[in-house]
């Protein structure tokens, strides 16, 4: 009884010690591992032992040292400095990206599937169409339809990974919504004569929320992925800001000298989608959803 | 639904996604603000070379007219010819294709040994130490991004002991057993990255099976473990993972695209970033359509493989 009241009096004890510890394992080493990486990111934001742009702070290709942790790129750039200051670069882009895929793609699914008939008809047909372009040939088609003026500017990175989830959320949403509308409360909110906008924001959303929040987190784990992706393939951020897919095929020639400038920001990258995936993990268990990986 | 209807239905769909696919594609590149002349080129450019540039793109007729054309001739199986080589767009495609069909095949080889092994293992062993480290592998192997993934196994393979090529260049002249050896590392790439999700799908949907009703018949009536996992079990596990195999090909298809990069394997994927580096939009056009169709089309058979593998889907009419 006490519990039920604490829960509804105070939403935010949520985060409560006692939470923690019934709270699924993966989801708490995920949590851990994606505070220190945020911590991180704003530290490098403010400081770095070198100017990420820096040339000369050292031997070029001296490999790993206390100076160096990540050793030095070809014109003595201090990778470490890069790897600390691109951490807040990768984070926002893809928090951003994936916010923007969520509201476009939420507002769209929760419409078209509450709404239903030709709306929803032609909603789905252009989702369909927008998933079976390959995610990055979709991303990278915009970039090159967006021109040079825009290329290799953070919004068209945001917009581009907006546009390449947004048709998936859309799904996800649609489905939640079609579920949702056949409730009782909708249907007392219709006799009320609520409008759509209304009874979709004030009635469907929250309810789907569990679906979306799994959903958002899902995505956001992807999210460096393609970033990187778009970066290694040379159609991400612009050098010489150090976004770590740039940097890992920037220092991919120097794999036989120095093979820690490569590696180091890879472990950063991979330990980054490894805390989102474990968090995502945890919190479908802890919502009782199930995500399907990929898609 | 009868089974012939609802495979109509299916093929149908797929045509109508396939055209609004090529309404997308063009709207995309060529229907944007703005004059797609000067985009190609840059604002640098000189007045003869854009007034060149409009003309080999037909940039004089209005919008509908150029993709009613482009539609046209790509149904034809015309497909224009490439802006940055000159030549005809069929001619540079077909050895690309064939030569990441080679690589996909390779690949798929692979792939059915990493996913069925480990899935069978852990679904048999379910709740033992061994199910945990398999699944814990699987999800870091998910979470490596697939250019690291294709560089570890670069430095692995080719630097740190040097046993296998870097670079998969292959060419006409090359023998069968340079061309496999060249292909080891892009398909064991592209192999683990296909594997890591079908892994946890395919565990799950096994341990599922083997709970049911007529696996339990199966054991009781006296038939060694071996035959009911292999004949009983598996197949019914396998329409989930087939399911999730053709949903993420859209992934797999931009994994070509890096593993042939990390490894510059001249296939269908390193001619479509060289097609967006030179700005080539007729090729881009081609090639982005290609890919689509691949992805509708595998989604297709995956549908009807499903409805014709699985007896519930078969009989539940």
């Amino acid at each position: 009884m006490s519990m039920i009241t604490a829960r509804s009096s105070n939403r935010f004890a949520w985060f409560g010690t006692e939470r923690w510890s019934v709270t699924p394992g993966p989801f708490k080493v995920g949590a851990v591992i994606l505070l220190v990486h945020v911590l991180f990111a704003i530290g490098g934001a403010f400081w770095t032992p070198h100017g990420f742009a820096e040339m000369g702070t050292g031997l070029p290709l001296s490999g790993a040292s206390w100076q160096h942790p990540m050793g030095l790129d070809q014109i003595g750039r201090d990778v470490f400095s890069r790897f600390m200051y691109g951490a807040h670069i990768v984070l926002m882009l893809s928090f951003a990206g994936t916010i923007l895929g969520m509201v476009a793609g939420t507002t769209l699914g929760l419409l078209s599937g509450y709404i239903g008939g030709w709306f929803d008809e032609i909603t789905q047909r252009i989702v369909e169409a927008m998933i079976s372009i390959p995610f990055l040939a979709l991303a990278l088609v915009t970039i090159i339809a967006a021109g040079p003026a825009l290329a290799g500017e953070p919004v068209l990175i945001v917009f581009v990974v907006g546009l390449v989830y947004a048709p998936r959320i859309t799904r996800i949403a649609r489905a939640a919504a079609m579920e949702i509308a056949t409730r009782e409360y909708v249907a007392v909110a219709e006799l009320r004569g609520e409008g759509i906008w209304s009874i979709v924001f004030r009635e469907i959303l929250p309810n789907a929320a569990n679906v979306l929040l799994v959903e958002f987190s899902l995505r956001l784990s992807y999210a460096p992925i393609l970033i990187g992706a778009l970066g290694f393939l040379g159609f991400g951020i612009r050098p010489p800001t150090p976004e770590w897919g740039l940097m890992i095929s920037e220092n991919r020639n120097l794999l036989i000298a120095s093979p820690v400038t490569v590696f180091g920001p890879g472990l950063g990258l991979a330990s980054l989608v490894i805390g989102f995936n474990l968090f995502t993990d945890g919190l479908s268990r802890m919502l009782g959803q199930r995500p399907v990986p990929g898609a | 639904m009868s089974i012939p209807r609802l495979l109509a239905s299916r093929v149908l769909f797929s045509a109508l996604t396939l055209f609004l696919v090529s309404i997308l594609i063009f709207l995309i590149l060529e229907a944007l603000p703005g004059d797609v002349a000067t985009r190609i080129l840059g604002r640098d450019a000189t007045a003869k070379a854009l007034a060149v540039l409009r003309g080999q793109l037909h940039l004089d007729q209005p919008a509908l007219v150029r993709y009613l054309h482009w539609l046209g001739d790509f149904l034809r199986g015309d497909l224009g010819v490439s802006i940055a080589t000159g030549r005809s767009i069929a001619d540079v495609l077909g050895p690309r294709i064939v030569n990441t069909l080679l690589l996909s095949l390779f690949a798929f080889t692979i792939y059915l040994v990493l996913a069925l092994v480990p899935a069978i293992i852990q679904a048999v062993n379910r709740g033992k130490a061994v199910d945990n480290v398999i699944s814990v592998i699987t999800l870091l192997l998910l979470s490596l991004p697939d250019f690291l993934l294709a560089t570890i196994l670069l430095f692995l393979f080719a630097v740190a002991v040097p046993i296998l090529p870097a670079l998969a260049t292959i060419s006409e002249a090359s023998t069968w057993q340079e061309m496999l050896r060249a292909m080891v590392l892009p398909a064991v790439t592209l192999a683990i990255m296909m594997a890591v999700y079908a892994i946890r799908v395919l565990r799950d949907s096994l341990i599922e099976v083997l709970r049911s009703d007529y696996v339990r018949l199966a054991e009781l009536k006296g038939l060694r473990p071996r035959a009911v996992l292999f004949r009983h079990a598996l197949p019914n596990a396998i329409v989930p993972a087939l399911n999730v195999t053709a949903l993420n090909l859209g992934f797999l298809i931009g994994g070509v695209v890096i593993v042939e990069r990390v490894f510059s394997y001249p296939g269908f994927g390193t001619l479509l970033i060289d097609a967006l580096q030179l700005r080539d939009i007729p090729l881009i056009k081609a090639t982005v359509m290609i890919s689509a169709a691949v992805y509708v089309g595998a989604n297709l058979v995956a549908d009807i493989l499903a409805v014709l593998l699985q007896p519930r889907l078969r009989t539940s009419r």
